[in-house]
């Protein structure tokens, strides 16, 4: 488990919006594919994705709708909103070019 | 668009709060279950299953919050919860909040009481129809500004009817007494003109008002009760439209009742208990030159409607062009300093009034401020202390995570909460204070009650003490090194003695403020003394009096015989050396203006004096010495040439020698009514005894009232047997004479004189209950701060104690802690207060005309004064320190030493 790394602050929600893009889920379905896409090298403390999606639902980036989940009880299934999409493409290039930046200094000092 | 959504989500969210609640937590079960399953599937026993699922999702009560944030509804979800949990840590700490509560509420109570007599004076409207169209007329004074109304000027300013639609006069606002059953009362009436209420815009509640017929002189007298009197004082009859009441003695019908929410001429918060027409005024004052055009007759105020269109600035060069006319056409009655419009809404009493009310009630404001200013500082106080005594529990609280900004919050909540309860408190305090004082049996009837402006007033202080006096001790007990807290230490400031604190600053702070208002008692006693130390020339020990008014007799119209018969059977009493009638009580001076013959020419100079009304026996009455000539006896009767004495001020002022007997002198008013100087009394002191202390050796004379047609309300007499049984004597011989003669006032002449330093006695107790109150708080302050610090020090004095020191040097070091706040803070209140007298002093030398004696007489420095107060302070601060001192002392070193 050690090996494992925090997610970055600020960086949950691009990669829940990402995790959404393709598809409604619901919270922990989010955790769970989170998790696996990243061969388990990010932990994401499940709880703390609650406040994050509230949050992007209220900036309305992100819609939540009650829907059966595949085992057949009520879950709160969260989509990508019109906005979250044009978002999502802001956040993504601006970590790209973070990461490029931030291995540019790693690799030349 | 995005503005609109964000809104109506957080509408939503505010609405449906309940079932978002429900939905999260449903959405969180829900996460932790599939988590459970998922572990359960993969092999793990279903308990433990459920515990890897919780701790992997982690604080679910902190997510939620955090959620809440998110959504944005956190504020008033806090302040929910922030207010309950506030409510519980109070109720849990009842002393303190309990203490706090009181403190705060007498604090804002004594500002509440206060602000609601200015509220009545100052701030509640009367009832008037458009305002905004109603001018206040007044002709200027001789040296500018404002004054009063003649008659014959009102009419000729109600002859512009192209200016004012409608106007009116309103005389001076009299006391007068009426009849209710047995018993006589006394109130207040206002003469006005039958155009009064037109030109306000308003109606009678009951009957009518007067008619145009009753403006005329000695037209038959009509009354029309005011409403508040209706209500009050006659049961809201309208029965009583139709009655003859005798007002003053003068039977009088009653024709209405005034309009509701109108209280009288001048917004003073004082109800007319009765109108009258202007008309009547020769029946009850006995005498008509009121309506005539004389420099000092100016006892009217002047309203009018303006016509549709006319401004006010048109109004007044229209009184401008009369004021010029009548300047002109009467160079003797009319001075030329003008007529000046005000829009009625700009005045409350009267233009010259209204600056010296409002100084007096902002000073008066700003004295019991200073109360609560020390309520205040010391509620800080003790949440400053009870924060430090809290610091453990905050040091938790953050360590599990709760920010600063949220102890904060929760600290503020609390204090504001204890500052509203304080404010509610003290609105119950100014409610009974205020009842208490409408019960007393004033001869007006102000209206003081508590009403909405009060009770904001206070919620707003209260909420601004809540916030400004919480913040400081909110942010400094939550400023804490957390580890040297939770490490268990109960100190976890440095040990090092630090003086300027705040609790210090705070305590230093209101024994100053107490110090200062104690001062201001010292200087109000001073003023008593001083004018209970004055020499009066005249019998004091042996004199009652007695008023009465012989209009009320059954038959009065036989006065004469009524007077004789008064005076005889008083000087027939036992033990009665001297008795006399007359008018007012005895040295109770009226000042006039008079004219010296022979002096500056033909006309004569104008100079004041002052008059008091006598008859045959006066001067061996009141035991005051005839230096020259006689006194006035039988011979001055009516027809008889006018005599007067005069006093011996007078007589060297403006005869030029001490025996004047034989020269001339008249009142400026009758321009024949020449009175011959007959005697030359001892100077004395004028009844006004507080008066006295700024005014001494007053020019005065002394008339028989025979022979101007005054009638006598007062008996006056001398006795060897003791003035209190005289009073009781006179009262049962004024019966027995008719029994419908009402008993107006019986005093001596001791409590007459006492009676007069009413307001100094009254600043006196004003400032020394502020002052006391004020001391009492300080020394809860003080008692609060060094019970903490030998709470705080415990460990400290423990280790001392074991190592042998005396218990006696701990008593002295927390006595030395005492002792220097205290004395800091009795320096720099009686420093404060030396100022103050220092700027009375050169304040009221420079402004010592009539208006300005009102800012009291000249204070001195009063050292003995300024020695007691600070013994008092010293004494409360022992008192305060005795406690934790004793504690202290006796503490059980090894018990210090486990102490927390």
């Amino acid at each position: 488990m050690s090996d494992q790394t925090d997610v970055l602050q600020g960086t949950l929600d691009l990669l829940i919006m990402r995790t959404i893009a393709l598809e409604p889920m619901h919270g922990w379905a989010i955790a769970q594919r989170i998790q696996q896409i990243s061969d388990d090298q990010l932990r994401v403390q499940q709880g703390s994705l609650y406040p994050a999606l509230h949050r992007l639902e209220h900036q309305g980036w992100i819609a939540a709708e009650w829907g059966a989940s595949d085992n057949n009880r009520r879950a709160r299934f969260y989509s990508l909103t019109r906005a979250g999409r044009k978002q999502l493409a802001t956040e993504v290039s601006k970590w790209e070019r973070l990461s490029a930046g931030v291995n540019l200094v790693l690799q030349r000092t | 668009m995005r503005m609109f959504s964000l809104l109506r989500a957080r509408l939503v969210s505010l609405i449906f709060r309940n079932r978002q609640e429900a939905d999260l937590d449903e959405e969180l079960r829900y996460h932790v279950d599939r988590e459970t399953e998922r572990l359960v599937a993969a092999g793990v026993d279903s308990h433990t299953a459920r515990q890897q699922a919780r701790r992997s999702f982690g604080s679910v009560e902190g997510f939620k919050e955090q959620a809440r944030e998110a959504r944005g509804t956190g504020f008033l979800d806090h302040l929910g919860r922030d207010t309950r949990h506030a409510a519980r840590r109070l109720m849990r700490d009842w002393r303190f909040t309990t203490a706090a509560v009181l403190i705060l509420g007498l604090g804002i109570g004594v500002n509440a009481a206060l602000f609601s007599l200015v509220n009545a004076v100052l701030l509640r409207e009367n009832s008037v129809a458009d305002r905004e169209r109603i001018v206040d007329i007044y002709q200027n004074a001789p040296g500018g500004g404002a004054g009063g109304n003649t008659y014959p000027t009102y009419l000729d300013m109600a002859a512009y009817t192209d200016v004012f639609a409608s106007s009116t006069a309103a005389f001076m606002p009299r006391g007068v007494t009426y009849r209710e059953g047995s018993a006589v009362r006394q109130g207040m009436a206002e003469h006005v003109s039958a155009a009064y209420l037109q030109v306000l815009g308003l109606r009678p509640a009951v009957g009518r008002w007067f008619s145009e017929a009753e403006d005329a002189r000695n037209a038959p007298p009509v009354a029309v009760v005011g409403y508040r009197a209706w209500t009050t004082r006659f049961a809201s009859d309208p029965g009583i439209v139709g009655r003859i009441l005798r007002i003053d003695g003068v039977p009088v019908t009653i024709v209405g009742v005034g309009p509701a929410g109108h209280a009288a001429t001048l917004n003073l918060g004082v109800h007319a208990d009765f109108w009258l027409p202007i008309g009547a005024l020769p029946v009850f004052l006995g005498s008509d030159r009121v309506f005539d055009r004389r420099l000092n007759e100016p006892a009217f105020f002047v309203k009018a409607r303006l016509q549709p269109g006319v401004s006010v600035a048109r109004a007044q060069a229209a009184m401008s062009t009369l004021g010029a006319r009548l300047a002109r056409e009467f160079p003797k009655e009319d001075l030329g300093a003008g007529i000046s419009v005000y829009p009625s809404s700009d005045v409350r009493i009267h233009p010259q009034m209204d600056v010296i009310v409002t100084a007096i009630a902002t000073a008066l404001l700003a004295i019991v401020g200073l109360v609560l200013a020390i309520a205040c500082s010391n509620l800080a106080t003790l949440l400053l202390v009870r924060g430090a005594g809290r610091l453990k529990e905050v040091s938790v609280r953050l360590a599990v995570g709760a920010t600063r900004a949220q102890l904060v919050r929760h600290l503020l909540t609390e204090s504001v909460m204890l500052a509203l309860a304080g404010g509610a408190a003290g609105c119950v305090l100014a409610s009974w204070t205020m009842r208490w004082v409408s019960s007393l049996d004033l001869p007006v009837a102000v209206e003081v009650g508590v009403d909405w402006r009060v009770v904001a007033f206070a919620f707003a202080l209260s909420f601004v003490t809540g916030v400004v006096f919480g913040l400081a001790p909110a942010l400094q007990s939550t400023r804490i090194e957390l580890w040297q807290t939770l490490r268990g230490d109960g100190d976890v400031r440095p040990t090092g003695r630090r003086w300027l604190t705040l609790k210090n600053a705070l305590v230093v702070f209101q024994v100053a403020v107490s110090v200062f208002l104690l001062t201001g008692t010292g200087m109000s006693l001073q003023m008593v003394a001083a004018a209970r130390a004055v020499q009066v020339g005249f019998a004091v020990d042996d004199v009652a009096m007695l008023e009465t008014d012989l209009r009320y007799a059954a038959n009065a119209a036989d006065t004469p015989r009524l007077r004789a018969e008064v005076l005889s059977r008083v000087a027939a009493i036992p033990g009665v050396q001297a008795a006399v009638l007359t008018r007012g009580f005895p040295m109770e001076g009226n000042g006039m203006g008079i004219v010296i013959e022979g002096v500056a020419g033909t006309g004569g100079q104008i100079a004041g004096a002052s008059n008091v009304w006598a008859g045959p026996g006066f001067f061996e009455t009141m035991r005051i010495p005839i230096l020259y000539g006689r006194a006035l006896d039988e011979r001055d009767r009516a027809g008889a040439p006018r005599a007067a004495v005069i006093s011996e001020a007078m007589a060297r002022r403006h005869f030029g020698d001490v025996n004047a007997v034989g020269r001339r002198f008249r009142s400026e008013l009758g321009q024949d009514d020449w009175m011959q100087v007959v005697g030359v009394a001892r100077n004395t002191a004028t009844a006004d005894l507080d008066d006295e202390v700024l005014n001494p050796q007053r020019d005065v004379f002394y008339r028989p009232i025979d022979q101007w047609g005054v009638a006598p309300n007062v008996v006056v007499a001398r006795t060897t047997l003791g003035s209190a049984t005289l009073v009781r004597a006179m009262q049962n011989e004024l019966r027995r004479v008719d029994e419908a003669l009402p008993v107006l006032t019986a005093k001596t002449m001791r409590q007459f004189l006492d009676d007069s330093l009413v307001v100094p006695r009254g600043g006196a107790m004003f400032f020394a209950a502020l002052g006391a109150l004020g001391l009492c708080l300080a020394g809860i302050g003080l008692y609060a701060v060094i019970a903490f610090a030998v709470s705080r020090r415990a460990r400290e004095i423990g280790i001392r104690m074991a190592l042998g020191a005396d218990s006696r040097h701990v008593v002295r070091a927390v006595a030395g802690e005492v002792a220097v706040l205290v004395g800091v803070g009795t320096a720099v209140g009686l420093s404060a207060s030396l100022v103050g007298i220092l700027v009375l002093r050169v304040t009221g030398a420079t402004t010592s005309n009539g208006v300005a004696s009102l800012s009291l007489y000249q204070p001195a420095i009063d050292p003995v004064a300024m020695v007691i107060i600070a013994a008092f302070a010293a004494a409360v601060g022992l008192v305060a320190a005795y406690v934790p001192a004793r504690r202290a002392a006796r503490m059980d070193p090894l018990g210090a030493l486990r102490h927390d």
